[in-house]
């Protein structure tokens, strides 16, 4: 309990610290700092579903082009944050409709439709603007500086992790324990395992909705290409996969060097950026494919039993 | 006696191989029962169908006059039914009391916290794991395994608890303790239908019995009689024994 206390407090400090750190840092200081917040949030949300169900999603940019896109056309008509809570609503609404149709499908087959998904949802907005509003391209103009969309994202990573936290000393924790152990286990016990992946999936769509809501402004100009870029989607995996997708803290870690690192390479080689992406994923994968934090637990483990052994 | 349990016309194909063909049987309430067969009759294929595990091809489960064939498993485990698998199925990632929690966070009438843990080793007395709740499921042998699984599966108070061949495996001194285990979870009002392979224990636990063989029931009855029918004999040692 007390060790509990003590981590919210120091949670609680280092954001405080980082709410801070705008203000000394540059324009572009705080424009690292945002988009790298930004991957976090997503990494994490993304983990929050594809860690325990183990089903890897290449939806997210659907998603995140959902909430930025709602911005663009909206942003005239609301107030902001009645905005917010309108594209965090399509998000939901969207996530509900894919995931009771597609949570059955197993394995390598969601894999192909998130991903088919993305592209889907990028051909229906481009082929709309095309032909019934008839300009591809939209411009936001809202008042809102760089460190402002920092704070909120700030903010979304904050409650994402504590969403993280909650689950895992919950039912809906446990129940995600069971169903990666064994799923007829699970369905014997009493759990519904559709609704449980369901939810996860609702709540993890609806956060990375939000992010790119929250992002849009930042661009002044969008058009389906940019927001619906599926390199979106594939860094949010790497990411998660490289911190290591079933810890709390493991998106985040993997998040942040990640980020510094594409940023160094796209400024330094951008005309390899895509094949250092590619070459970097299959090296995640086959060397760490539990994530580090898992490693260095296992490491850690290692190093006390040969301690005791002695 | 009421019956607790009522399967009809109960048939499953796997393409063009039927498992089991056309079969029909019932269990009372508060009851012993045995499925018996020999290896391959299609026994486990039935437990499957009644939890859910499968849904069958043609027939029907009641489950105290409702029926319960085509409910997904975990709404089947919701209206009572329990079961433990013939290949004993733990939840590695988790503790032995975690495994049991699970179960009890997930019944009809959840339990969780403090009052969950409280009950699962309880649950885990009972079965023989007094004490043991903080060890990792993985690190069990496979006979406190199998008691585990027990103990996840009565955390939810089935009306009906389905046992695959869960005495097999255990030595004398452990067969008895089990018999024992068993008759007191009648005695507390369980309705039990078990596959099994030791006749000593069928003979000591059950009133009545099924028979199946390549799919079909060959006979129904007292236990006594059921293992002296002819027919019965044959199926499991040949021809040449009946």
């Amino acid at each position: 309990m007390t060790r509990t206390i003590i981590g919210f407090v120091l949670v609680g400090l280092a954001l405080l610290a980082l709410a801070f750190m705008p203000t000394q840092l540059g324009a572009y200081g705080v424009g690292l700092l945002l988009g790298m917040t930004g991957y976090v949030t997503l990494a994490s949300a993304w983990a929050l579903f594809s860690g325990p169900t183990r089903y890897i999603s290449l939806a997210t940019v659907a998603f995140f082009g959902i909430g930025a896109y709602t911005v663009a056309v909206l942003s005239e008509a609301m107030p902001y944050p009645l905005v917010l809570v309108t594209a965090g609503l399509i998000g939901l609404g969207v996530a509900l409709v894919v995931g009771l149709a597609t949570l059955r499908l197993a394995g390598v087959y969601f894999v192909i439709f998130s991903f088919g998904l993305a592209e889907l949802v990028r051909q229906l907005v481009t082929w709309y603007e095309v032909n019934v509003t008839g300009t591809l391209g939209r411009y936001i103009f809202l008042p809102i500086s760089a460190t402002e969309i920092y704070w909120q994202l700030l903010g979304l990573a904050a409650i994402t992790l504590l969403i993280g936290w909650w689950i895992s000393r919950s039912r809906i924790g446990l129940a995600l324990k069971v169903i990666g152990d064994d799923e007829t286990v699970a369905a014997h016990t009493g759990i519904d395992i559709s609704r449980v992946k369901l939810a996860l999936f609702a709540i993890s769509a609806t956060i990375i909705t939000l992010v790119g809501a929250i992002q849009a402004p930042r661009w002044t100009y969008i058009e389906p290409a940019i927001v619906f870029n599926p390199t979106v989607s594939f860094l949010t995996v790497i990411m998660a996969l490289l911190g290591g997708a079933n810890r709390l803290w493991g998106p985040m870690l993997g998040a942040i060097p990640l980020f510094l690192l594409f940023e160094w390479l796209s400024a330094n080689f951008p005309n390899h950026y895509s094949i250092i992406l590619g070459l970097m994923f299959i090296a995640i994968v086959f060397i760490v494919p539990r994530g580090v934090v898992a490693l260095a637990e296992d490491l850690f483990k290692r190093a006390r039993r040969k301690e005791a052994a002695q | 006696m009421t019956q607790l349990l009522e399967i009809t016309g109960l048939k499953k194909q796997f393409g063009g191989l039927t498992a089991v063909n056309d079969v029909s049987f019932s269990v009372g309430e508060g009851e012993i029962a045995a499925l018996l067969g020999p290896n391959g009759s299609g026994k486990t294929t039935v437990l499957n169908m009644i939890s859910g595990a499968l849904s069958p091809t043609a027939g029907t489960i009641a489950l105290a006059g409702e029926r319960i064939s085509h409910l997904a498993p975990h709404r089947i485990a919701h209206k009572g039914v329990s079961r433990t698998f013939q290949l004993v199925k733990i939840l590695p990632s988790l503790t032995v009391a975690e495994n049991v929690v699970a179960a009890l966070a997930f019944r009809r009438d959840p339990l969780w916290g403090s009052r969950a843990t409280e009950r699962a080793h309880e649950l885990l007395a009972e079965v023989g794991l007094a004490g043991r709740g903080g060890e990792h499921a993985d690190d069990l042998t496979y006979i406190d395994q199998k008691r585990m699984e027990l103990a996840r599966a009565l955390a939810a108070e089935p009306r009906l608890l389905l046992l695959d061949e869960w005495l097999s495996g255990l030595n004398p001194t452990e067969l008895r303790v089990g018999i024992d285990l068993i008759v007191s979870l009648r005695d507390r009002g369980m309705t039990i239908l078990l596959v099994e392979h030791i006749m000593e224990a069928v003979r000591a636990l059950c009133s009545r019995a099924v028979v199946m063989n390549v799919g079909n029931k060959i006979a129904e009855g007292p236990t006594a009689e059921v293992l002296a029918d002819p027919v019965v004999i044959s199926a499991y040692l040949g021809e040449g024994h009946a």
